[in-house]
This record gives structure tokens, C-alpha cells and sequence, in this order.
């Protein structure tokens, strides 16, 4: 018994000594600390046709007329015979959640048709909402141009056009997809126009494509 | 000496010994060395964090924003490491958790960040 009695003493005195030694141990790394890291995950996506993507143009010559269903997307400078360019994609089949970002992207257009002198063509933020039926009495507004296209004077010939900005805006807030206006700002007494495919073209290397490095 | 004063003697010896361990990995640490081992802490209480990032035209990082943290983080400092795939650190911000909590947005990482370069994001929430 008083054996018994003298071993219980000794473990609770151990356990008290071995209590305050964690008990230092924990004193030193008192304050509040956390660590974590977010591993992102990078792809990319090309969208490109009828299902991702929407164009026209509007011909200031025929200003109630719409030309969503044609094969070309038609720019020039002509006065009071101007005629710009509308595009935009649906990012949604890229599956890219708000969360996510564009790391690049860059719309790629194919001139099939270039004029006869290289034009310098304004690439401009659509910021209100447009469809294929319109036309250039229904223009949505615009920034300013963010980019400019050489136009050049063969074709075909693929100019491309970097859109990360935007597309990064667009993945975060897909209910603002407006796309770009393809224009040029100056007004010609010639007939120089330059045609671009749309999304109808028949041959798949000319339709207008969006290439998106994105992560998320 | 009786069995009963010599063994008290044994146990108090071995507490103190014990104590002194704990005194002296408390003076370690508190050094100007280098300590090791497993230990406890606490946090204000994020069970994680992310954070979603704008960039220009160029794909250069311009803003970062972390998700959420808790009120209990308030005064707090966060730590952002942009790090790239080999594990270098690209960039880094660090700014107070404000009153209320919520989240904390970045727009200066030490230099120009390549938004493709970036693998992953590092943090750290140290205090309040």
C-alpha cells in the first residue's frame, strides 16, 4: 500500500514536470499565426465559329440594314459610306470560373480581301449591348481604341490584335461581354475597304478566333 | 533517509530537470539561433485563402485580391507571395487586416509581376 502510494507520487510529480516543460514550449510560440497557398491551374482555350461567336458590320450607307448572316466582316473609310466591324465570343464552353483570369488572349482576324493601300484600322471596347441584327443606327457605344490593326495589302493574312485586358474583365463579369469594334477613325474620299471573314465564312481558317491563356 | 523521503527526492529532481528543459527551450528560441520542432499555434481564424488578380493588356499583375478574413484577424498583417513555377518569389505585398475584416486588395508587388509566370499564391497571417 504505501509502496503503491509512493509511485503515484512520483508519476504526478513527473507529469507536472513534464506539464511545465510543454507549457514553456507552447509560451514561446504564443500569437496568432496561419499559412496556406493557392496552386493555380493554367490551360487555354481557342473559340472560333458560329457557336462562340457573334459578328456583323453596319454600313453607314445603309444605315437600317443588318449583315449578321454574311461571310465577311466589312471595314472602310469611305464618307458617309463607312462601314465598321462587331465581335465578340462566349467564353462560357472555356469553362473558365470568375475566380480565374487571363493570363494572355489575342483575336485573330483574317483579311480575305485587302485594299489597295494598307489602312491603319482603330480596335476598340464595345461597352453596351449589341446583336447580329444590328445596324449603324443602332451602334452600341465604345471606348476609346485600345489597339490598331495594319492592314496591309495581301490576303489572306491573319492580323492579330492582343485583347488580355478585356478578356480578363469579361472572364470576372461574363455579363458583360460586348466585344470589340473593328473601325477606322478616318474618313475617305476613296473606296479602300478591307473585308474580314466572320464567323459564316465557309473556310475555317479565315473565321475570327480568340485564343485565351487563362488560370485558375 | 526513509524509502518515502528518497523517493520524493528522485521525483522532485527529475521535475526539475523536466522544467529546465522547458526554461531552456524557451531561452533557445528566443535567441539569436536557430530552433526546431513541433509546437502549437493558433490563428485568427482563416481555414483558407485565395485570391484573384487583374491585369493590363500586357498580362502584367496590376491588382490582387485575397478572399474574405475573418473580423478575429482585425489588425492583423497578410502576406501575398506571387510564386513562380520553379518556386521563386515574382512579387510580394503585405498590408493590416482592417477593422471588421474582409478583404485586402494589392496593386504594388515589388516590380512588374508576368501574370503567366505566377503558379501559385503564398500567404501568411501573422497577429493580431
Amino acid at each position: 500500500m504505501r509502496k503503491r502510494l509512493l509511485l503515484l507520487l512520483l508519476g504526478a510529480t513527473v507529469a507536472v514536470g513534464i506539464s511545465v516543460a510543454f507549457a514553456a514550449s507552447l509560451g514561446v510560440a504564443s500569437g496568432h499565426l496561419w499559412a496556406g497557398s493557392q496552386t493555380l491551374t493554367k490551360g487555354t482555350c481557342t473559340l472560333q465559329g458560329t457557336s462562340s461567336t457573334t459578328d456583323t458590320y453596319v454600313d453607314e450607307q445603309s444605315s437600317t440594314s443588318s449583315f449578321g448572316s454574311a461571310t465577311t466582316l466589312s471595314v472602310g473609310p469611305k464618307s458617309n459610306k463607312r462601314t465598321w466591324a462587331l465581335i465578340r465570343f462566349n467564353l462560357s464552353s472555356c469553362n473558365i470560373p470568375a475566380s480565374g483570369g487571363a493570363d494572355s488572349a489575342v483575336l485573330n482576324l483574317t483579311i480575305t480581301s485587302a485594299p489597295g493601300s494598307s489602312q491603319s484600322l482603330d480596335v476598340s471596347t464595345i461597352t453596351s449591348s449589341w446583336n447580329e441584327s444590328t445596324t449603324w443606327n443602332t451602334l452600341p457605344t465604345t471606348g476609346s481604341p485600345f489597339a490598331s490593326i495594319t492592314t496591309g495589302t495581301a490576303a489572306p493574312a491573319t492580323k492579330s490584335v492582343t485583347v488580355t485586358a478585356d478578356v480578363d474583365a469579361l472572364i470576372k463579369n461574363s455579363s458583360a461581354n460586348y466585344g470589340w469594334l473593328i473601325s477606322e477613325a478616318s474618313q475617305s474620299g476613296a473606296p479602300i475597304t478591307t473585308l474580314f471573314g466572320s464567323s459564316e465564312n465557309g473556310t475555317t481558317a479565315n473565321q475570327p478566333q480568340l485564343v485565351i491563356n487563362y488560370e485558375k | 533517509m526513509t524509502l518515502l523521503a528518497k523517493a520524493l527526492g528522485t521525483a522532485l529532481a527529475l521535475a526539475a530537470t523536466l522544467a529546465a528543459c522547458g526554461a531552456a527551450a524557451t531561452l533557445a528560441l528566443g535567441s539569436n539561433g536557430l530552433a526546431a520542432g513541433n509546437t502549437s499555434v493558433t490563428s485568427c481564424g482563416p481555414s483558407s485563402l485565395t485570391a484573384t488578380r487583374t491585369v493590363d493588356n500586357s498580362g502584367n499583375v496590376t491588382q490582387l485580391s485575397t478572399s474574405a478574413l475573418p473580423a478575429t484577424c482585425a489588425g492583423a498583417t497578410v502576406s501575398v507571395t506571387l510564386v513562380g513555377s520553379g518556386g521563386a518569389a515574382l512579387g510580394s505585398a503585405s498590408g493590416p487586416v482592417p477593422a471588421g475584416g474582409g478583404v485586402l486588395t494589392f496593386s504594388s508587388f515589388g516590380g512588374t509581376v508576368s501574370a503567366a509566370s505566377v503558379a501559385s499564391y503564398s500567404f501568411a497571417v501573422v497577429g493580431p
